[in-house]
């Protein structure tokens, strides 16, 4: 069953009437219920901004074409109050930084609790109650007292565990995971990559995973989406994709992950810089970085295609990868 | 908690020495001849020696120091040279006329100067957001006296809605006076029933009270709408618009609860000013209190009153900002720890 | 002690004065703070040719044209004591603009040393000097500088110095904490081991840098010291007759506020007009040389 479809979608910055920036072109993306889809993609390539498309939480001096589908509701023209309702309960997000991401003057249960009365209608006791048992959930000890801390007497796994908690406070249906661990420390982000898969089996969830760590994504994940330069470039089963990765910059991607070095060479590294926000090439936005390049792939460019049963690339010279 | 109250109590104490050592030695030591500053300066070369025998001026500075601490906590402030009161019975006197100003001007710029930062912030850069902007700056510049002036000149003389001056008219103070409860002639005659007096004490208390909330008002509002502007961009009132929360919930309890400890010090510096300020408005309005006391002294060279209103000032100063640390500390959990 | 936000020292290397001009122009509520401040500096320069009057706007009195309303031949009428009224607002731009200048003048050159020597040094010598600046800072702002006037004796000289020394204080506060910040700097310990003498290295590196948020924080203050003058004189504390002062002005103007409303009106519109001017231009500058100060 497919729980949220994007379709064609597209994000530009505005400003004073002007278009300043093509963040997003063009996204066509998928994901079933209950399974976990991993959008990778370098810094600036538009995975968070797709994320945050599906809660149509753009930011300031966006403005978003085509539909995001999601459980048959069209988000992007949602009325304003459906949308109020839909977010932190039937969509929730996991932020980078939570740190930052708590309110400073709330303790964290209060900050849960406001979370459960607006979504939940709960009161009182009951309220407490289920702040409680998530935040026993996601294994944060002794949650009676926990939830009385302020968020910075905590510390950043404690932290990550209390926005996990959080998010699936409210039994979304869609969880949005923003690159989770990537403030975190090695061994603190195992443990909790292990907690949100054994939560995701346990509640049923499914997972938009935003990361910019192939490895990582190929372990958590079932699909994978590989974003470039605002565009999809490549989708696929995570085994296949990493595997047999079919678009150049897919295969760069791998080949400069530190577990592909060779003892003693330097780590490939794709030469030149991601196109910026206004370049828009007639042909392929990785052209001029990629290895395979020919004349055709700066004349025209190739879209999205399906090659095998729930397998898209976007490149001419995909069976050559 | 109590750790950090207990050593800003004691910072607060030493202040206090500073303020008596700092009052102290401006009275002896400016004056040419500090004697004069207890009996006034039209007195006779004799009585000069002989005060300044009596009151120890003489001695070395570190007693006299003594001394006037000692006074000083026995309560003796010295004695008005112009009514001949006890300087700090004066003082408290006088006291609930000019809080009953000062309160009631700090309450309209708090009460109306927090939701309208609030609001401007929400809408900045509109045409709204540019006026408020525009009449806190105009707030901030205008001089309180001639505010005080303006004001009177309109609403007294031009329109005559409003008494322009005095605290309370003659008919109510001499023929049907107010019970004395707490001193705040608009309370007591609340409390009383007097609703003739209340329309009285009220149509008098309006014009100064306006007058001196307007700086405040526009250092509150300015400061609300900055601080606003700042926290609506942080990170987690973006989690809160993630997680579906009204918009209502996120301005006036997740922003604005972090955006006041930058209005409570304003507002704080504010009650400072207001002090001052109570010099220039009852002044104008002949408000029988702290301030025209103190506006008096200053004019007549009766130093006791000036050192005793200026101690009694600091004092009130160091109070408030105590006052606004610990509330500072409530709202801001993180403060606590430094 | 409660902080207040002073204008946030910007370490970025001083700014062009040229594209500070080029950004202001951009801010319309600027570009007026900055055309009233020049306004008011040409009018001070100018003063005794401007004024149709510039006897009486210095003192000369005309007992038989007293308390004349606004109209053609004074257009700002004229006082208690028959003096045309726009010739004593405009010749009032002088004393205002000189004591004013003054007050800041004194307390920069009192507070930048004493913070520069705290910023610097550090250590007791630092914590000392900064307790003793507090102290001066626990007394409600203008209350020191009314008492240290009334007791010097009542004269613009007097009233300029009794709020220098209110007013020190936060010079000194700023400039310690602009020092600390770039007393980390490496340049200073480059030329350190170049054999710089402390001295030097305080007023040739660590000086010129403080310099901008010196002069912002001058500007913003300007506002309130001249309404801080004028409150001064006001009372009585200050300027004395003849002196055209706004404040002293407002002060004969307020008896009869209720009938001849002009004489304590417009020398207080002056006061106003100019306070605002300079409140304006601070803040765009502000703005310009830090735009974290949250606009």
């Amino acid at each position: 069953m497919t729980l949220l479809s994007i379709d064609n979608l597209a994000v530009d910055f505005v400003r004073d009437g002007q278009v300043v920036s093509h963040a997003l072109r063009g996204i066509d993306l998928s994901l079933d219920d209950g399974s976990a889809l991993g959008v990778v993609g370098e810094t600036g390539c538009g995975k968070t901004l797709t994320g945050l498309s599906t809660l149509r939480m753009l930011p300031p001096g966006a403005r978003a074409t085509g539909r995001v589908t999601f459980d048959g509701r069209d988000v992007l023209t949602l009325p304003e109050a459906e949308l109020r309702n839909l977010r932190g309960k039937e969509i929730s997000m996991v932020f980078q930084s939570p740190g930052t991401s708590f309110n400073p003057v709330f303790t964290i249960g209060s900050q849960l609790e406001q979370v459960a009365r607006r979504h939940l209608g709960l009161r009182g006791a009951a309220k407490r109650d289920v702040v409680v048992e998530t935040l026993r959930k996601v294994e944060l000890p002794d949650p009676e007292r926990t939830m009385r801390f302020y968020p910075h007497e905590l510390s950043g796994g404690m932290l990550q565990r209390a926005m996990i908690a959080m998010a699936i406070l409210c039994r979304p249906r869609l969880l949005i995971a923003d690159e989770p661990t990537t403030a975190l420390d090695v061994s603190i982000a195992e443990q909790i990559l292990r907690l949100l898969r054994s939560l995701q089996q346990e509640y049923g969830f499914a997972v938009f995973f935003i990361s910019h760590d192939l490895d990582l994504v190929g372990d958590f994940c079932d699909r994978i989406a590989v974003l470039y330069a605002g565009r999809v470039v490549e989708t696929g089963t995570a085994r296949e994709l990493l595997e047999r990765p079919r678009h150049p910059y897919t295969k760069a991607l791998l080949e400069a992950l530190p577990r592909h070095a060779q003892p003693g060479a330097m780590l490939p590294a794709v030469p030149g810089n991601v196109p910026t926000g206004l370049d828009d090439p007639v042909g392929c936005s990785f052209a001029e970085r990629c290895p395979l390049a020919v004349a055709d792939c700066t004349a025209r460019r190739p879209l999205l295609a399906p090659i095998e049963e729930r397998r898209s690339v976007a490149c001419f010279r995909w069976e050559e990868t | 908690m109590l750790h950090w109250l207990g050593r800003r109590l004691l910072t607060s104490f030493v202040t206090l020495f500073g303020i008596t050592t700092i009052t102290f030695l401006l009275a002896r030591v400016i004056p040419s001849d500090p004697a004069a500053v207890y009996i006034g300066p039209l007195a006779r070369p004799a009585e000069i020696a002989r005060v300044t025998k009596q009151l120890g001026l003489d001695r070395p500075l570190p007693v006299q120091y003594v001394k006037y601490l000692r006074a000083l906590l026995r309560g003796d402030w010295g004695t008005s040279l112009a009514t001949k009161e006890p300087v700090l019975g004066g003082i408290v006197h006088r006291l609930p006329a000019t809080l009953e100003l000062v309160l009631l001007a700090m309450l309209i710029a708090v009460v109306i100067g927090i939701p309208l930062g609030v609001l401007t912030a929400r809408r900045a850069g509109r045409a709204s957001d540019a006026g408020v902007r525009v009449g806190s700056v105009i707030g901030i510049s205008m001089p309180v006296f001639w505010l005080g002036l303006l004001l009177q000149a309109i609403f007294s003389g031009k329109l005559g809605w409003l008494p322009a001056t005095s605290r309370l008219s003659l008919e109510t103070s001499v023929l049907q006076p107010i019970p004395h409860h707490t001193g705040f002639a608009v309370i007591d005659a609340l409390v009383s029933g007097d609703w003739s007096g209340l329309r009285d004490a009220g149509e008098h208390v309006v014009l100064p009270a306006a007058t001196l909330a307007a700086y405040p008002l526009g250092l509150i509002t300015r400061m609300t709408r900055a601080s606003m502007l700042d926290v609506l961009n942080q990170d987690y009132i973006r989690t809160a618009r993630t997680f579906g929360l009204s918009e209502r919930l996120i301005q006036w309890r997740l922003a604005l609860r972090n955006a006041l400890p930058a209005t409570l010090t304003v507002a704080g510096l504010s009650f400072a000013y207001l002090l001052t300020g109570t010099f220039f408005v009852e002044l104008v309005y002949d408000w029988p209190g702290i301030g025209q006391f103190g506006t008096n002294a200053l004019l007549n060279q009766d130093y006791p009153v000036i050192m005793g209103i200026t101690l009694f000032g600091a004092i009130g100063f160091l109070s408030i900002n105590l006052a606004v640390d610990i509330l500072q500390a409530r709202l801001d959990p993180r403060v606590r720890l430094e | 002690m409660t902080a207040v936000t002073v204008a946030t020292p910007s370490l970025a290397p001083s700014t062009g004065v040229r594209r500070v001009f080029r950004q202001l122009r951009r801010d319309p509520t600027g570009m007026l703070g900055a055309t009233i401040c020049t306004v008011f500096l040409v009018t001070a320069a100018l003063a005794p040719l401007l004024a149709p009057n510039a006897a009486q706007g210095r003192g000369a009195t005309d007992v038989g044209a007293r308390e004349l309303a606004p109209g053609w031949a004074h257009l700002f009428g004229t006082d208690h004591l028959g003096r045309d009224l726009l010739s004593r607002v405009l010749l009032g731009s002088r004393p205002a603009l000189g004591s004013a200048a003054a007050v800041v003048a004194l307390a920069v050159l009192i507070g930048v040393p004493i913070g520069l020597v705290a910023g610097f040094r550090g250590g007791l010598l630092g914590e000392a000097l900064m307790r003793v600046t507090d102290l001066f800072l626990s007394f409600p702002p203008l209350l020191l500088a009314m008492v240290i006037a009334a007791l010097l004796g009542p004269t613009l000289l007097h009233a300029a110095i009794a709020l220098a020394i209110s007013w020190w204080p936060w010079y000194a506060r700023l400039t310690r904490s602009v020092t600390q910040s770039l007393r980390r700097e490496p340049f200073i310990d480059a030329a350190r081991v170049f054999g710089v003498r402390e001295p030097v290295i305080l007023i040739r590196h660590v000086l010129r840098n403080a310099a901008t948020p010196i002069l912002v924080q001058a500007t913003i203050d300007g506002g309130t010291v001249i309404l801080a003058i004028g409150s001064l004189s006001f009372l009585g504390l200050g300027a004395q007759p003849p002196t055209p002062d706004w404040g002293l002005m407002v002060a004969d103007g307020r008896t009869t506020v209720l009938t001849e409303w002009w004489i304590a009106t417009f020398p207080g519109l002056a006061i106003f007009v100019v306070a605002l001017g300079l409140n304006l231009l601070g803040d765009a500058l502000r703005d310009i040389l830090d735009p974290r100060s949250g606009r």
